[in-house]
């Protein structure tokens, strides 16, 4: 028991790392453009069946997919930017329409040129175990957690240092402030969603590389990206990630001590204790006394 | 020189400006005083091109550009009052978010130090976030933030506000040394005493229309009141 509690414990940690992938692109957007990106999801799940296209075609690591995938989110994000910057009449509730009827056409299109099966990679580099101890990790697993907290890293780099991401801050602070400092905010606004695209596929890619994909999946991303957000409770990178590691723990110790079928009702029961008990998430007061 | 012609402006069905002219001339601090909702932000927010607008605005002779971003490159730069700095990002950070124009990036760090000359307080502070900082010290921070933009053109909105007597001579002290540079200042100001002890012209705006425009020197500070605070002696209805 011990043994596989242990086991859990570090398989939630590797898969919660693209949960926190995935949540920070959804924030980026939500903060530069204060519009929820519902299809966020789907484009994940479009870039793990970019890297299925490649590694099933070419036999190729999956990761040679992330060109591929990175093209294809960013044609996707650019058209869901443009559509929603169509907007102008209640953009947050419209947008929300908007992007939850993109994604169901995303799954759909999904589901007509992959099929509905049950898709995992292949490799035989990416599953091979490798054991610290007690606990086994399949090397894609831990590929998976490497790429993230690197690609974690040089957003923290990007949205720190660089003029854009200083800009997608600033904008996400404060529209007309920003604008006084001759930010010009439409083109800041399409940064954040090609990053997010980034993001998106990137998660997606490593995603395939470490657990099964099928159609259905995007919604369920969506929402546990959710969870991470408010769990954090603030957009910060490091609450994002701990928070994103401990849905991934909770889930892996639920599947493992309990059932798999309950893995998606724990994330929820999560999320409602946190907004009764924490309302400002577990890093949200700390942050907000700062 | 700055000019305004016919300028009308508001913000969707309510209309704040009416048929506003007036023009700030070039190397001169020209203050603009008014009670509350006399629409002096907004005409600065219009100048801006933040708020929607009918009429002329001409920067030497020329028809100005309506991008915000086009005019802050072109040295129009407005510092706006200490509420609206960038709150959860630290001091130095919405200081040097002041070198966003591309011509203001490589002067940065010289003008860093020397806005930290200038506040020594923002120095001291400089890790922490915005949102933390009193109301003076945010006007600091929109103050120092504007100056990092290396500003030809530079519009004040009300710099006074939330700080000690103190600091207020401090920040106008500063106003007049950008002056001195050959910085065309426009500056808002509800106290007008402190309003004609710095400035060269004087533009008195109330209910969204200019009621008085004067050198400094020659204005008659009680006919000014008078029009100020809609007395007897002045149009009880503009």
């Amino acid at each position: 028991m011990l043994e596989l509690s242990q086991q859990a414990i570090f398989s939630g940690l590797l898969v919660g790392s693209v949960y926190a992938l995935v949540a920070l692109g959804i924030a980026l957007t939500f903060g530069a453009m204060k519009i929820i990106n519902l299809a966020h999801g789907e484009l994940v799940l479009l870039a793990a069946y970019m890297a299925y296209f490649i590694e099933s075609r070419t036999g190729w690591n999956p990761y040679a997919a992330i060109p591929l995938a990175f093209a294809i989110t960013a044609v996707v994000s650019i058209a869901v930017y443009l559509l929603i910057d169509r907007i102008k009449l209640h953009r947050e509730l419209n947008s929300l329409i908007l992007t939850f009827a993109i994604g169901i056409i995303l799954t759909n299109g999904i589901l007509l040129v992959f099929a509905s099966d049950v898709r995992s990679t292949n490799s035989p580099v990416l599953q091979d175990a490798l054991s610290f101890h007690t606990v086994y990790a399949m090397k894609g697993e831990l590929t998976a957690f490497v790429v993230s907290l690197a690609v974690m890293s040089a957003l923290w780099w990007w949205l720190k240092l660089s003029w854009y991401g200083r800009a997608v801050r600033a904008v996400s602070s404060n529209r007309d402030a920003a604008m006084l400092m001759g930010i010009d905010p439409r083109r800041v606004e399409l940064a954040a969603f090609l990053v997010a695209g980034i993001l998106a596929s990137v998660a997606g890619v490593a995603l395939f590389t470490m657990s099964v994909v099928q159609p259905a999946l995007g919604p369920a991303l969506t929402v546990k990206a959710f969870v991470v957000t408010v769990l954090a409770g603030v957009g910060s990178i490091p609450g994002v990630f701990c928070a994103a590691l401990l849905l991934g723990v909770t889930e892996a110790m639920t599947v493992t001590l309990a059932s798999s079928a309950l893995q998606e009702l724990v994330g929820m029961v999560l999320f409602l204790l946190v907004l009764f008990f924490m309302p400002n998430g577990l890093f949200g007061a700390r942050a907000r006394r700062g | 020189m700055l000019e305004v012609r016919s300028l009308r402006a508001g913000y969707g069905a309510i209309n704040v400006l009416w048929d506003v002219s007036l023009s700030f001339p070039k190397g001169e601090l020209t203050a603009i005083v008014g009670p509350n909702g006399a629409g002096k932000t907004t005409l600065f927010r219009a100048l801006m091109g933040l708020v929607p607008h009918q009429g002329e605005i001409r920067l030497d002779g020329r028809a100005l550009k309506a991008k915000t971003w086009d005019l802050i490159e072109a040295g129009l730069v407005m510092v706006p009052e200490g509420r609206l700095v960038f709150k959860d990002m630290s001091v130095e950070e919405n200081l040097s978010l002041g070198a966003y124009p591309r011509r203001c990036r490589k002067a940065q760090s010289r003008n860093l130090e020397r806005v930290y000359e200038l506040f020594p307080r923002l120095k001291e502070r400089r890790g922490q976030p915005a949102g933390s900082l009193s109301g003076g010290e945010a006007q600091m921070v929109a103050m120092g933030r504007g100056m990092m933009s290396e500003p030809r053109i530079l519009l004040i909105d009300e710099p006074s506000l939330g700080l000690a007597p103190v600091i207020v001579k401090e920040v106008l002290g500063i106003v007049r040394r950008l002056k001195a540079q050959g910085v065309t200042i426009a500056l808002i100001e509800q106290n007008t005493h402190l309003a004609l002890s710095v400035a060269d012209n004087v533009h008195l705006m109330r209910s969204g229309k200019v009621l008085l425009s004067q050198k400094a020197a020659q204005v008659d500070l009680d006919r000014l009141h008078d029009l100020y605070l809609a007395r007897e002696g002045g149009p009880a209805n503009p």
